[in-house]
């Protein structure tokens, strides 16, 4: 009984030696001959020929050396300026019922019901308004551009999209459509990161992970903006204001497109070497979007639930934003401890301490960084007349006003402009971090996408600032 | 406030100081990593290897050669000669040294790690073939003989190493690739590579910038003192003859041959124009190797382009029914047989 049993092994293992090591191939290659010749005698393709005829005809316009270039980028400003300007009339309104009536009605119940003042600012002032806050700069961008997004993607153009930039995209070591999930973090990069899916390789996944912070996300784009018009349009004749402003913050959202190849290209030759990279990228075929479904699926897949892991984040954010700016130790709040703190620190790099710590604070959601900076900055400078008390976060109705508090806290154009660069280049908010960890099961590769960015902002802005000062200041 | 000059000079020292440290490869935390991994084991280890080689390709093993090999000096290699022997597993008589049972097993044992760890690295990671010798160098002395047979278990007991080397079994049976050198293969005959040499390293990079790998079928040319010129697939390659003695190849039973050298590469069809897959190159290998297949790509596929990047690569092609775009780094390795237009005219 056991000597048989050792000579069939025995011969087993000589077979293997004598069969060679592509016998998988050979199963395999068998396997498809039978299953085909299955499929040709039971499957029937009636008048084949004329139904890719439109698909052909489509794809050789979107894919066309001249045409296919500007018909995408055609296509993606209108989303963009869809997104933009759609949200911007939903948003003010939220803003106004959540933050201007809502939370002062809250306010006066709690104050008729007796409640102590420190309840009242934790939960109203810190937790409330925090989330209030990224409920209204978040929610109607998102809303609008996922759907469009997902439109777009459901017709079939956005796998042709990858298509014409893998070209580019190659070069950089990444995939394709890594253009498809940067685009989707110019929306959101939790929801960005959670759209590298569709990358069936696991280096040039790895890599749009990682690279996917440098895309200026929805919650950042206000601050770019406000900062870029207070600081760089105010440099030129008010008409010409506008148009540099906005060039400002297109050059930066161009500068993490760039950082995006740059990073990636590092990281496909570095860490990221020994991860499998395969290519491959199916092209389906074109069909009318069906709108209720997508718009179903886009608002409760993408709009919802990374809207609810931002208000996650956002409520205990808020929490620990009141406190660090109400609980005094010897007559000096903790959040001001910790900007005299950050502060020679954040000189050096060209921004300041209220910059530090509202980055700090802000992690959970970049939406509430301007707001958290000028209260930072009303409570250190002692300015009078403006904000609504410590902790409680505010925005300021004109730019001249915040541009007035902000000069009045020690700002120049180098702490305007080193905002910006810090705004696109540091850790992503921690909603992003938490996806990351989820979709890549590592905490390796989310300590590297969430330090990474931020070491290299840090390098960025400190350069920029004594480049700045050995030459303009 | 610091002085901006002062401050941008210290900005760029510390730049430069951690590119010196941390730098992949080259800095200075790798090469700590890697003196500290140069332990007594790990030299008597290769000390075994390098003997156990010696022995089969019968070449003396010296004391000089064993110094080079382990890159240390004699004095230190013939300590670690003499800890090796007073282990057991060693015999010397006179200037002679030759390996115990035990220390033939420990060899390889070794090389058993070392040829599945390459095999590992080139099937399901994502290392280049230049990568593979160094990284199992480090690896085949920390895997135990379980991690060893686990790790065959999980690539399905494989027989040879990527470079084509038989893989010893894990009772630590060794075939020999029983193939001659190419520099040695006489002129207008075709064989298949069966092993290519990762050692020196100066040389195997030579040979790898010529795509060349094993399972590859070659044909000579013209064989001169000078230069080797052969035939591999779609392209001429030109070798010093100390080159193509590192590649080992077996002439070629006559009815094989013609099968496996049919085919034009499939990037080489233009859009509109349709052929039938004959072969996948052996130099697509492991995961992306599986992914072509997934795709249906396999002999005997009706492959039609169907339209290409506007800036030349991707190409998008019908493969089954649906249209898939590949890299031309990818359909370079697929090779067709074109379909004539009459042809299809037929089959339709």
């Amino acid at each position: 009984m056991n000597s048989s049993y050792e000579k069939i092994l025995k011969s087993a293992r000589d077979l293997r030696w004598d069969i060679g090591g592509d016998f998988h191939e050979k199963i395999m290659e068998s396997l498809y001959t039978d299953a085909s010749r299955i499929a040709d005698r039971a499957v029937t393709h009636p008048g084949d020929t004329p139904r890719f005829d439109l698909d052909r005809t489509i794809d050789r316009l979107v894919t066309s050396r001249i045409w296919g270039f500007p018909l995408m980028v055609l296509l993606l400003t209108a989303v963009f300026w869809l997104t933009i300007s759609g949200a911007n009339v939903p948003s003010g309104l939220l803003y106004s019922l959540l933050i201007d009536t809502i939370h002062p009605f809250l306010k006066s119940i709690f104050a008729t019901l007796g409640i102590p003042w420190w309840i009242d600012g934790v939960l109203l002032d810190g937790a409330y308004l925090a989330t209030a806050w990224v409920v209204a700069v978040m929610l109607p961008p998102m809303a609008i551009f996922f759907p469009l997004f997902t439109l777009l993607e459901d017709f079939g153009y956005l796998p042709r999209v990858a298509f014409n930039l893998d070209h580019i995209f190659k070069k950089a070591g990444a995939h394709g459509k890594q253009a498809l999930s940067m685009t989707m973090g110019f929306g959101c990069n939790a929801a960005g990161v959670i759209s590298t899916r569709i990358i069936d390789s696991p280096r040039e996944r790895l890599i749009a992970i990682i690279t996917n912070n440098f895309a200026l996300c929805n919650g950042r784009w206000p601050t770019q903006i406000l900062i870029a018009t207070i600081f760089i349009g105010a440099l030129v004749p008010a008409h010409l204001g506008g148009l540099i402003s906005a060039f400002a913050v297109v050059s930066i959202a161009l500068l993490g497109v760039l950082l995006t190849f740059v990073v990636s290209w590092a990281l496909s030759r570095t860490v990221l070497k020994g991860e499998v990279s395969t290519f491959n990228l199916e092209l389906p075929p074109y069909r009318p979007p069906r709108i209720l479904q997508t718009l179903y699926t886009s608002v409760i897949d993408r709009t919802l639930v990374v809207l609810w892991r931002a208000v996650v984040f956002a409520l205990p954010a808020g929490v620990v934003l009141w406190i660090s700016a109400n609980l005094l130790i010897n007559g000096v709040s903790i959040a001001e401890y910790l900007v005299n703190f950050l502060n020679p620190f954040g000189l050096l790099l060209g921004l300041n301490g209220v910059i530090l710590v509202a980055y700090i604070v802000a992690i959970p959601a970049n939406e509430i960084v301007i707001p958290t900076i000028l209260m930072l900055t009303v409570m250190i400078s002692g300015a009078t007349g403006v904000g609504e008390g410590a902790g409680v976060m505010f925005e300021l109705e004109s730019g001249l006003q915040t541009l007035d508090l902000l000069t009045e806290g020690g700002w120049t154009l180098l702490t305007g402009i080193n905002l910006m660069l810090f705004s696109l280049i540091h850790n992503p908010c921690s909603t992003t971090i938490y996806t990351i960890y989820k979709e890549t099961g590592s905490i390796k590769w989310t300590t590297v996408a969430s330090l990474l960015p931020v070491v290299m902002g840090i390098v960025i802005v400190f350069f920029t600032a004594q480049i700045w000062r050995l030459f303009a200041g | 406030m610091v002085d901006p000059l002062i401050a941008l000079l210290i900005g760029i020292g510390v730049l430069f100081a951690s590119a010196l440290i941390f730098w992949p490869d080259s800095g200075l935390l790798w090469r700590l990593q890697k003196r500290r991994e140069l332990t007594d084991k790990v030299l008597i280890e290769d000390t075994l290897k390098f003997i156990f080689k010696c022995e089969r390709n019968q070449k003396p093993a010296t004391l000089e050669s064993l110094a080079g090999v382990l890159s240390t000096s004699q004095g230190r290699a013939s300590e670690i000669l003499a800890i090796t022997q007073a282990k057991g597993l060693l015999e010397m008589s006179g200037k002679r040294f030759s390996l115990t049972p035990a220390g033939r097993n420990t060899a390889i044992q070794i090389v058993r790690a070392h040829r599945l760890w390459e095999r590992h690295l080139a099937d399901t990671t994502g290392f280049g073939e230049t990568d593979w010798h160094q990284q199992a160098e480090r690896l085949e002395h920390k895997l135990s003989v379980e991690d060893t047979e686990r790790l065959s278990a999980s690539l399905g007991h494989p027989t040879h190493d990527p470079h084509g080397d038989p893989i010893p079994t894990s009772k630590g049976d060794l075939v020999s690739h029983g193939g001659l050198p190419l520099s040695d293969l006489p002129v207008q005959t075709s064989a298949r590579i069966v092993h290519i040499e990762d050692e020196p390293e100066l040389i195997y990079v030579q040979i790898i910038a010529e795509d060349l790998h094993p399972n590859m079928i070659v044909e000579v040319d013209e064989t001169t003192p000078d230069r080797i010129r052969f035939w591999s697939e779609d392209r001429e390659h030109v070798l010093a003859p100390i080159v193509a003695a590192n590649i080992s190849v077996v002439p070629l039973v006559e009815e094989n041959h013609v099968q496996d050298i049919q085919g034009i590469p499939l990037d080489t069809l233009l859009v509109g124009e349709k052929g039938k897959v004959t072969a996948i190159s052996p130099l697509s290998r492991g995961v992306e190797r599986r992914r072509l297949f997934d795709l249906g790509i396999i002999p005997g596929t009706e492959v039609g382009v169907e339209m290409v990047n506007p800036g030349g690569d991707p190409t998008a092609y019908r493969i089954r029914g649906s249209v898939i775009a590949l890299r031309s780094s990818q359909a370079r390795l697929i090779k067709v047989d074109p379909i004539t237009e009459e042809e299809q005219e037929i089959s339709q």
